[in-house]
């Protein structure tokens, strides 16, 4: 079992009212799956996203990413854990503005202390992987959305990350780019790896393996294909 | 390490990438850092050369002295009443002392205006020397000879006189033997001393002695004279002293429960007073030129406020993507060092420049020295880290879901 979250609460409390974003989810995922999480906006997707992502730490419940209980850890032992085993993909793809695309791939091996000629090449593998070795000399501002969207699957991918986690990213894109996108996921999938898309779009939802449908924090139904 | 070639890296594009910004902010730290060097240079000059002139008496002579060093009208009062140091004082030790190897003598000076037919010089330092205090003194003669015990035991009209007197009073010839009138008196010139230049804006070669017999003679019955002693070697400085001290206390019938009514200067012991007089007022003139570094940090920390307000999301991507909290701290707080190092450096220069300029135009000397540049580039880094501390904290700290989703 790669993910398991057993009975995961986020509870925020905003002046006198608490909020419970996320009521009790009990998630598994099997290494290699490819789903997706949907929900209408403040169904808690979100918050689920930043929890299995090791954004935040739930208020109450577990969470076991790869035999590593998450929940209880501090700030920095969280950032390890994002380096070493998620690959983020953005709605609006949060690439630094002014590096260029081989830049932006190498941050993650820059944060876990790689020399600098095995980030060149490792960089430079990620950005063939998504057909971008042409354009890794180019800042986001001189690349195409999709592009650019496909630099930070890159930079997901440039780690060997045990999931990679997509939240909405096809939000921002047109349709054929967005079919696009979801190819590359679909060819990430076949090559093992384990992608979760969070998505409130019916038919990006449609491309995964399996799709688990959030409402007013809690599982409302898991559909298998 | 490589991280730290990032966050300069970082630190260099993000200045390069807001010109007018940098400028900005580089001149409050370039200010300070110049009006330091300055300040600095110009205290080290000038302790420089009133060292230097100090050290020209010689680390193994000493001044015996009626006054000392007066602060105070009450002082003054006191001291007056001393009884004056004569010849006869003078020669007792010299007869006495055995670890004194030359015993001499000069009067107090005055300034007088000097006369060759109708071309004068004012402001002449005169006074009259025993045939040794030349060579006790160090003064350098350039030309002719010094006194000779004969010129003074016979109070012969004759001087040596600074260059500034030799060279305005006989331009085209040679002064040597030639006659000038100190006040009413003719004197012969037999010696020119050696250019020496000026100190501290006054001007050091426009003097004239004559042997003390002569000066009695003329300008001054009576009065006190100054005794200098050049001990036989340095190490038997307080021995020498302490003999003279004997000597001078026996004939002046200085009771034992009282204290000495003369005092001693030595190089060291002058330079002791130079110094606790102008410390205080160079410690307020650093003080004060200080203020501007304060004034170039706190530019600098307003600046990196608003460099992380604008980053917010960077520091939210770069912590997504594994960046721990001291990546953060260190990436804003090299770009912090990396700017004040730079205006640092560059306020090191242009200070270093304007000690120049003051040291070649002004009588202010200047002394631009290897340590004075040293500490610049160490303060500025410590302005860089103390101000630079709290913007990095506060990018540090950033909770990464908030700064991904700051717009």
């Amino acid at each position: 079992m790669l993910i398991e979250t057993r009975d995961l609460w986020k509870t925020y409390v905003m002046g006198t009212e608490t909020v419970h974003a996320l009521r009790g989810v009990s998630i598994q995922v099997e290494r290699g799956e490819y789903l997706a999480i949907m929900g209408p906006s403040g169904s808690g997707k979100s918050t689920l996203m930043n929890l299995i992502g090791c954004l935040d730490t739930a208020s109450r419940g577990e969470y076991i990413l790869n035999d590593r209980a998450v929940s209880g850890m501090n700030d920095d032992e969280l950032a390890f854990v994002r380096n070493k085993e998620i690959g983020f993909v953005f709605q609006t793809f949060n690439l630094l503005p002014r590096a260029t695309a081989l830049h932006n791939v190498e941050l993650p091996l820059i944060y876990n202390g790689t020399g600098a000629k095995e980030r060149l090449e490792g960089a430079k593998a990620a950005l063939s992987a998504v057909d971008l070795a042409d354009r890794m000399n180019h800042k986001p501002n001189e690349l195409s959305g999709g592009q650019r969207q496909r630099v930070a699957i890159a930079r997901a991918l440039v780690n060997n990350p045990s999931i990679i986690l997509a939240d909405e990213p096809t939000g921002n894109l047109d349709t054929a780019t967005s079919e696009e996108i979801m190819d590359v996921f679909e060819k990430l999938h076949e090559r093992g790896n384990t992608v979760i898309v969070v998505t409130h779009e019916q038919d990006i939802a449609d491309c995964t393996q399996r799709i688990i449908y959030l409402r007013d924090g809690a599982v409302e139904k898991e559909v298998v294909k | 390490m490589h991280q730290v070639f990032e966050s300069i890296k970082i630190a260099l594009a993000s200045l390069i990438a807001n010109k007018l910004r940098a400028i900005l902010t580089l001149l409050g730290m370039v200010i300070g850092v110049m009006t330091v060097i300055a300040v600095v240079s110009v205290i080290n000059g000038m302790n420089k050369s009133v060292s230097e002139a100090i050290g020209q008496l010689g680390s193994t002579t000493f001044i015996i002295d009626k006054y000392g060093l007066v602060t105070s009208e009450e002082q003054w009062f006191k001291v007056r009443k001393r009884k004056d140091l004569t010849k006869r004082d003078m020669a007792a030790i010299d007869e006495n002392c055995e670890y004194c190897q030359h015993v001499g003598a000069s009067s107090f000076d005055r300034s007088m205006t000097i006369k060759r037919g109708s071309d004068k010089i004012g402001g002449t330092i005169v006074k009259g020397v025993t045939y040794n205090y030349i060579e006790i003194a160090t003064t350098d003669i350039e030309r002719g000879r010094s006194f000779t015990e004969s010129d003074e035991l016979h109070r012969r009209s004759v001087c040596v006189v600074g260059p500034d007197v030799a060279e305005n009073l006989f331009p085209y010839t040679d002064p040597i033997g030639q006659k000038l009138k100190i006040g009413k008196y003719y004197f012969t010139i037999i010696g020119v001393g050696k250019p020496q230049g000026s100190i501290l804006g006054v001007n050091q070669d426009n003097w004239a002695i004559t042997p003390l017999s002569t000066y009695s003679k003329y300008f001054s019955r009576g009065g006190s004279i100054q005794i200098f002693v050049k001990a036989v070697e340095y190490t038997k400085m307080d021995e020498a002293m302490d003999e003279a001290r004997a000597i001078l206390r026996a004939r002046r019938h200085v009771k034992y429960s009282e204290p000495d009514d003369f005092e001693f200067f030595t190089s060291e012991s002058m330079m002791e007073i130079y110094n606790s007089f102008t410390q205080g007022a160079w410690l307020v003139l650093i003080g004060v030129s200080s203020i501007s570094l304060v004034v170039g940090g706190i530019v600098i920390m307003n600046i990196m406020l608003v460099s992380v307000t604008e980053r917010t999301r960077e520091v939210g991507i770069r912590k997504a993507l594994g960046a721990r909290r001291k990546d953060i701290l260190w990436q804003f707080l090299i770009e912090a060092l990396t700017l004040s190092i730079i205006g640092g450096l560059i306020g090191i220069g242009f200070g270093s420049a304007i000690a120049k300029i003051i040291a070649t135009s002004t009588p202010l000397p200047s002394s631009v020295e290897t340590w004075s540049i040293v500490t610049g580039v160490l303060i500025s880094s410590v302005i860089g880290i103390f101000f630079g501390i709290y913007p990095a904290m506060k990018a540090a700290r950033m909770d990464p879901i908030d700064a991904l989703r700051y717009e």
